[in-house]
């Protein structure tokens, strides 16, 4: 009973941790489902995201600027996803390779961006006074911002499913997933598509961005430590798979934070485990949609 | 074609293989053990490999001590370079990587015919490079990294480590906290040969004085999330958390701290704390007992002069004030291009022989005590800080509050000279450049 109640607190943190986790490969999961880039930007633009918080919010923290901070820093990270999509539009329809290579080029050049912008050195994003500071459950503390972060996460996850599943746009962008040729014979403008669709994931990216900066720190390379948990996640998930994604999110962090509490040195290597488990028997991941090659 | 004009294109692909060859042998013969032909006799200017981080766990403090190698060039410089001689720099990114580390070292020796390596914060990236300069017989300071292993089962006759080492700092610290904190503690080690190495020094001392470990929890590296660790810690309650934990991983465990209070229900004792590590963090982020080796707000001579120096160089810097990375990085190569003066030669033995045993005086490096290289490990024992956060600051920058500065005849890594075999001078490569 004991190791069981011991047990519970690790259980709650991995899923608490699962969420953020879902909530980083979101965009992610959106450009690589519709649009087949693997925008290796993203975790740049992440990073961005927290930057543009850094100067919203300043040294005094209110809820109202900690709110700002979460409208402006997705609004101007998909003002520079769209020029980044303009840059895009010359490797569609040729080898995935170039798509690749230009969002890594990206990558770097936002990287540098910030830190000729900012400089090098480690930022702290401070929070207002209502979501800073502990509370205590039972006899265990837990920061309170990591409620409002998984709060926003759940939101977010919610709310871009809906626009996906019940919206006319959603529809389309779904369409467009699966057959951006018919779509395009309806009468939609597939350009205009795609620039939403990558200004879109790259404002999730600067949401997640901002809300991550407290716990993971903001620095100039914060973005590695993001985009690859985001892109092991939408493969484990299944690419295409909005659920996978969410899911994958979970079970990472559950993988990660019970490891973490229990064979520590395992914690990071855990996911990559997991990962190579799950594709092994099942290489178009959890919830991928069967291959015309598979039989 | 007919038989001739083929046997004559033969023979002269034969004798053109043959220059080709003869070239070769001619160039590269001589590579691999002597340079001496290759700069000194031409006064070309002597180069020095800058081996340090600009991305990964240690990018921040990477970029300090390359201020700091770079400041110590300069002054040289001003004064006419050494033997006559203009120094120059090449840095190259060491990505917080041992394979890069071996990379970087490989080519700035063969390609770039550096005299002199400089630099590491990461052992591992450190133990790397040691290993291509001594192949190559290149005089290599490792000017950042604190790995007891350095000095122990990693040493190497080209290699001298510049920075205190985690012995040292569990040597100044351990007693203490276990007479005022109590005797449970739980260590939060980075997982890799300087974390392992230290947290092994930290738990034969605890022991030793009567304390007890109760768990080591691993950290692997770019652990961003600490929810997990920082859980098992509140459920075991111990007395003191021990890290030895450094680079952006710090950074995070000490945010993640302040969220949760936790600071507040256990005593934390950090290793050693490097300055880029906590720059920034903010007040409260600055909790517990940690070691360090220099503070730019020492009382002592010229420390202000130091100060004022690097803020005249290096003018709307991040860091407004150097840290003990940026001291150490410019003390090892003041300190290189001294012997190579003295000296009178860049001939690695004559260079290694002036550096072992060298006494430095405490004013001159701007310490408490005199510190000096110990010829069986080639360490610069120097004087060791414990500090902790400064409620009082005189000014934004100063969050350290010095506790004690400890002599290092008394925090002796005893073990080391055992563990470590240096080469004979004979089995190391003559290498000049």
């Amino acid at each position: 009973m004991d190791a069981l109640l011991n047990l519970l607190p690790h259980v709650i943190n991995g899923l608490s941790l699962g969420l953020l986790f879902a909530l980083i490969a979101l965009g992610f999961m959106l450009i690589v489902s519709v649009m087949e880039v693997i925008n290796l930007a993203h975790g740049s633009l992440f990073a961005l995201g927290a930057y543009v918080a850094l100067v919203v919010v300043g040294s005094a923290a209110t809820p109202g600027t900690y709110a700002l901070a979460l409208v402006v820093a997705p609004l101007a990270v998909g003002a520079f996803g769209l020029l980044l999509e303009l840059c895009m539009r010359r490797t569609y329809g040729r080898d995935p390779l170039y798509g690749l290579l230009l969002t890594f080029g990206a990558a770097i050049v936002i990287e540098e961006l910030i830190r000729a912008l900012w400089g090098s050195r480690e930022r702290v994003l401070p929070l207002p006074e209502a979501i800073s500071g502990a509370v205590l459950i039972g006899d265990l503390i837990y920061a309170k911002y990591r409620f409002f972060a998984c709060g926003i996460a759940t939101a977010l996850i919610v709310l871009l499913w809906l626009f996906i599943e019940r919206t006319q746009v959603g529809a389309v962008i779904k369409a467009g997933a699966y057959d951006s040729e018919m779509v395009r014979a309806l009468g939609y403008d597939l350009a205009k598509l795609r620039m939403g669709v990558f200004a879109l994931g790259t404002a999730l990216a600067a949401i997640a961005g901002v809300v991550m900066a407290p716990i993971w720190g903001i620095r100039p390379h914060v973005g590695v430590d993001a985009v690859v948990p985001a892109f092991l996640i939408i493969v484990l998930g299944g690419i295409g798979s909005f659920w996978g994604a969410v899911v994958a999110g979970l079970l990472v962090g559950l993988v990660v934070g019970l490891t973490g509490a229990y064979a520590s040195e395992w914690s990071l290597m855990s996911m990559y485990l997991l990962f190579i488990a799950v594709v092994t028997f099942r290489a178009r991941g959890l919830f991928g949609r069967k291959s015309m090659l598979e039989a | 074609m007919n038989d001739h004009s083929e046997v004559d294109q033969r023979r002269r692909r034969t004798l053109l293989q043959a220059i080709a060859g003869g070239t070769a042998a001619t160039f590269f013969g001589p590579w691999r053990v002597n340079h001496a032909w290759a700069q000194a006799a031409q006064k070309k200017p002597l180069v020095i490999g800058l081996t340090m981080d600009a991305s990964g766990q240690y990018a921040a403090s990477g970029a300090e001590e390359r201020l700091g190698a770079m400041m110590a060039i300069k002054e040289f410089n001003e004064k006419g370079g050494v033997l006559g001689r203009r120094i120059e720099a090449i840095h190259m990114d060491t990505e917080t990587t041992p394979a890069t580390g071996s990379r970087v070292a490989e080519r700035m020796i063969t390609r770039n015919e550096c005299a002199f390596l400089i630099g590491a914060i990461h052992s591992g990236v450190a133990n790397a490079i040691s290993q291509v300069a001594q192949k190559y017989g290149c005089v290599y300071l490792n000017s950042n990294s604190s790995s007891p292993t350095e000095i122990g089962k990693d040493c190497h006759r080209v290699k001298f480590v510049w920075d205190g080492n985690g012995t040292n700092f569990a040597h100044a610290i351990v007693k203490n906290a276990i007479n005022v904190n109590g005797k449970r503690w739980v260590m939060l080690t980075n997982d890799y040969v300087w974390g392992h190495s230290t947290a092994k020094a930290m738990r034969t001392l605890v022991e030793a004085n009567g304390g007890q470990i109760v768990e080591e929890l691993l950290v692997p590296q770019n652990t961003r999330d600490f929810s997990a660790y920082l859980l098992k810690v509140q459920q075991i309650k111990p007395n003191v958390v021990a890290t030895a934990v450094g680079g952006d991983d710090i950074k995070a465990l000490r945010q993640q701290v302040v969220q949760l209070k936790l600071q507040r229900t256990a005593a934390w004792v950090n290793n050693q704390q490097d300055w880029p590590d906590v720059y920034g963090l903010g007040p409260e982020a600055i909790f517990g007992v940690f070691g360090t080796t220099w503070y730019y707000r020492l009382d002592l001579p010229g420390v202000k002069e130091f100060v004022a120096a690097y803020q005249q160089h290096y003018p709307g810097m991040a860091i407004r004030v150097p840290g003990n990375v940026y001291h150490n990085g410019y003390m090892a190569t003041r300190e290189l291009l001294r012997c190579v003066e003295e000296a009178g030669t860049t001939n690695n033995v004559a260079v290694i022989k002036k550096l072992e045993g060298r006494k430095m005086t405490a004013r001159d490096r701007l310490q408490h005590y005199d510190a000096w290289i110990d010829p069986a490990t080639h360490h610069c024992e120097q004087t060791i800080y414990m500090a902790t956060y400064n409620e009082q600051p005189a000014e934004k920058d100063d969050i350290f509050k010095i506790l004690a500065q400890v002599d290092p005849k008394q925090v002796l890594d005893a073990e080391a000279p055992a563990a470590c075999k240096l080469e004979s001078y004979e089995s190391t490569p003559t290498y000049e450049m």
